[in-house]
């Protein structure tokens, strides 16, 4: 358990990730199972962040002023690209959505069961 | 009670994971591999190896450049993958769609005269902090994305106060198919240089003669970059309006 | 470095190919179509300089940006990387084919766009097959799923979008679960690159390892459609336009498969924990997929719905001999997805000139089409008999290989399951070619089609010979994996 309070950051992406995904199973709604889908994505991305954290460790930028230990600089660079992959999926799927309620009228779910 | 049952599985599911989390190296000791195997020669060597103090844009550049170079790409899919979707002819709108019940689409919300003056007085300034955040990526905070996305969001602000038309004039029909691939022709462009003149695709030159040349490559990407991604952002929104 | 500058050429010319198709296709949308033939014949050409170095002097890596790993990402080609020739293949065969369908399915203001997602779509695929860094592979991934995504729904038929966002939602929270694994493995060992990973994981806590490598096998079963995790497949591959259903099921979902194969190599080398737990998992779960996916496509009325079904099927094949682990298992498996992927390809190009042609996709409606079609028709009985597995066509030397496996693993039971699910398999196609060949035609103007274009015809054509060059000459596959698969199986001492 004290272990579990050290890695807490790690514990709360875990948890952040499951709620996520019970909005995207659970609700009907599809705007919401995509909200559920980006509250996944952000704990993802704290996840990762979280392996990269110093304690006390300046920014990584070399420099004026900055001095070791610095905090870990690939871990933000992977994120960065993280982001700009959930921006295009978000992106995409909301084009998907508007056009299915053009066509459909509906976005919940449960009433597009009965189109297929 | 579905409900009830999703999420005793989350629950379930929950079990391992925490406890997986808590064996992991403790988070924020400097002892982690994490912080032992790579980063050191990242930290020490990147300002000189790799041409920017911002050891962060050091990596997304240089080190994995070519990891930057698929998610520039991964952005213009988004585009592609939107406009795909969205597109319809001129002649035939895509309300004539046959819908079972189109419920009325909301009434435009009027726009506030203080919120249009402020956008349209804050805009040029807006403007220059980007390019400033842009060019000082190298030794500060920021970068090509993060200048680009700002651009992005002024496009919008802008066309929500003033309308749509008014801001497509600051980034013109004509020019924009050329605007959205500039991330990705940038880093081709310099990749290509680098495979001529270097080693394999995308090398920056690290010592002799050629140094001059690296810190104009890099800046060249980094514009492609913010230009590349305030098109598309500014594009995407414009998609989805609808209204071109 | 052995393979000269081939593969930056590979990976970075159908992106920026892709990136200039808006541009090409704004005054002529169908230019965008010759453009992307011209950009990936190149892409081919590579592809094909790639797999000669390959198969002449065996592995070999490419140094993005000059950085040695694990400082810099390694573009790292073996055999499996080899994938990329089957790639461009059927890669370039679907967009000749599309020359002339897509102007049919796809409204022409889109035909620059589709054009552009489906280099992106082959190009991201090539970028996966041939890296050697996981988050790169990671990024790869999202530009394959992404573009697949929206080639569902770019033609805009009835159920399309719709099809189109669930498969966008269960492969964004795949993707999701492989991002989570890299993180793990991340954190536990301080190395992206996969050669690395494999020698540090040797060292680190096993249970954390565990939840990594579950967490990457969810994420590549969903991407590969094995049960239970299927359900996004029948639609999505069943309303894309015809040669995008050919990549999907040929091509997309095989990136599930390599995958797994990586990973694979990364657990064998470390030999961080046993792995019959997963390896078992994934064998019943491949059992239960062929025998499902066979009911499943046995009751289909519509027949890009049945060949949707039967690839769920097949995968279940390449999973079952991924599980058994024995090395004839594997070396079946991993072919297969080569056969898999050119049998699959005719099947779903020649529906799609069934289609094209008549207007009709169910079964009832295209009955007597073998007299109206007969080339056509032909090279899909050709595909027919090549995925029942009947020698002397590509399905079969695979099948045998996995058989042989499940019997050198001591594990009859699988074997069986191979032979119900052929016979499964033969039931559901004799039903499809009665129809064609052996039953009246339901609608007398069927019999006033003819055949379908030449950019249509000649893809269909190529790829049935294919299929019984395949089985002809099986043995050159499969001895061409054979070094990748016994160095993978090596550490556990054979």
């Amino acid at each position: 358990m004290r272990v579990l309070w050290t890695n807490i950051d790690y514990a709360a992406s875990v948890v952040l990730f499951l709620i996520g995904l019970y909005a995207v199973i659970a609700k009907g709604n599809l705007i919401k199972k995509l909200m559920g889908l980006n509250i996944m994505e952000t704990a993802v991305f704290a996840f990762v962040m979280a392996t990269g954290i110093v304690t006390g460790g300046d920014a990584p930028i070399l420099g004026k002023g900055a001095e070791p230990p610095f905090a870990n600089p690939l871990p933000q660079a992977l994120i960065l690209t993280g982001i700009v992959v959930a921006l295009s999926t978000t992106a995409l799927a909301l084009s998907l959505i508007m056009r299915i309620y053009e066509r459909h009228g509906t976005i919940e779910s449960d009433d597009l069961w009965g189109v297929e | 009670m579905r409900r009830a049952l999703i999420i005793a599985l989350l629950v379930l599911a929950a079990v391992p994971l925490l406890f997986g989390v808590s064996q992991l190296p403790p988070i924020g000791s400097t002892g982690n591999p994490t912080y032992t195997h790579v980063v050191p020669r990242y930290l020490e060597e990147g300002a000189e190896e790799a041409g920017a103090e911002n050891i962060v844009t050091a990596v997304i550049l240089n080190y994995r450049g070519y990891d930057t170079n698929g998610e520039v790409t991964v952005i213009f899919t988004a585009l592609v993958a939107v406009l795909g979707v969205l597109t319809f002819a001129k002649a035939t709108a895509a309300k004539s769609e046959p819908a079972e019940e189109t419920p009325v689409p909301a009434p435009p919300m009027p726009v506030s005269p203080v919120t249009r003056f402020i956008v349209r007085i804050l805009a040029p300034f807006i403007l220059l902090f980007s390019i400033y955040m842009v060019i000082y990526g190298h030794t500060s905070p920021g970068g090509g994305f993060q200048g680009g996305t700002i651009v992005g969001a002024l496009l919008i602000a802008v066309s929500l106060v003033s309308g749509s038309a008014q801001a497509k004039r600051l980034l013109p029909e004509r020019i924009r198919p050329w605007l959205q691939p500039a991330a990705v022709l940038a880093f081709a462009l310099v990749g290509v240089a680098g495979l001529w003149l270097i080693g394999p695709y995308l090398s920056f030159p690290v010592e002799g003669e050629l140094v001059f040349l690296r810190t104009p490559w890099l800046t060249i990407i980094e514009f492609g970059i913010g230009i590349g991604g305030a098109a598309i952002v500014a594009s995407i929104f414009w998609a989805m309006e609808g209204s071109d | 470095m052995d393979g000269g500058h081939w593969p930056a050429v590979l990976v970075v010319t159908p992106l920026v190919g892709a990136a200039l198709c808006p541009i090409i296709g704004r005054r002529f949308p169908n230019f965008a179509g010759y453009w992307a033939l011209g950009v990936f014949t190149a892409v081919s050409v590579a592809a094909g300089a790639v797999t000669y170095a390959v198969s002449t002097n065996g592995p070999f890596s490419y140094h993005m940006g000059g950085w040695p790993p694990p400082f810099g990402i390694e573009l790292r080609f073996d055999e499996f990387s080899a994938s990329v020739a089957v790639i461009a293949l059927i890669g370039w065969l679907a967009i000749l084919y599309s020359l002339s369908y897509a102007k049919h399915a796809v409204p022409e203001e889109r035909l620059p766009y589709y054009y552009a997602l489906l280099l992106l779509c082959l190009g991201g695929m090539a970028g996966f097959a041939v890296t050697g860094d996981i988050f790169n592979m990671f990024v790869f991934l999202e530009i394959l799923s992404l573009s697949s995504y929206a080639l569902v729904a770019i033609a805009g038929e009835r159920i399309a979008e719709l099809a189109s966002f669930k498969y966008l939602v269960m492969g964004a929270v795949s993707s999701l679960t492989i991002l989570f694994a890299i993180g793990f493995l991340y954190a536990l060992t301080g190395t992206l690159n996969m050669g690395d990973l494999s020698v540090r994981l040797a060292g680190v806590e096993t249970f954390p390892a565990a939840v990594a490598v579950a967490a990457l096998t969810l994420g590549f079963s969903v991407k590969a459609a094995l049960f239970p995790l299927h359900i996004w497949l029948p639609d999505a591959h069943a309303t894309a336009p015809s040669p995008v259903s050919a990549i999907l099921s040929g091509l997309v979902v095989k990136v599930g498969v390599l995958g797994m194969l990586r990973m694979y190599q990364m657990l064998y080398d470390s030999q961080v924990f046993d792995l019959k737990m997963l390896n078992d998992t994934l064998m019943w779960l491949g059992a239960i997929s062929i025998v499902m996916g066979a009911l499943f496509a046995m009751v289909q009325e519509d027949i890009k719905m049945m060949l949707a079904y039967s690839t769920i099927s097949n995968i279940g094949y390449i999973f079952m001999g991924l599980g058994l682990a024995s090395t004839f298992g594997i070396i079946g498996g991993a072919v297969h997805v080569f056969n898999h992927a050119i049998i699959k390809a005719t099947l779903f190009l020649g529906a799609g000139a069934l289609i094209y042609q008549t207007g009709y996709r169910d079964l009832k409606d295209l009955r007597g089409i073998g007299k109206a079609m007969p080339v056509t028709s032909a090279c899909i009985a050709i595909g027919a008999v090549s995925i029942v597995g009947i020698p002397p066509t590509a399905g079969f030397l695979c099948k045998w290989y996995i058989a042989l496996g499940a019997i050198e693993a001591g594990r009859i039971f699988f074997a069986v399951t191979l032979l119900f699910g052929a016979l499964l398999i033969f039931v559901y196609y004799i039903r499809m070619l009665n129809a064609f060949y052996f039953t009246p035609p339901l609608h007398a103007h069927l019999m006033d089609v003819g055949e379908v274009p030449l950019t249509m015809l000649v893809p269909i054509v190529v790829l049935a010979i294919l299929c019984l060059v395949m089985g002809v000459f099986g043995r050159i596959p499969l001895s061409f994996i054979e070094p990748a698969v016994i160095d993978m199986l090596a550490p556990l001492g054979g």
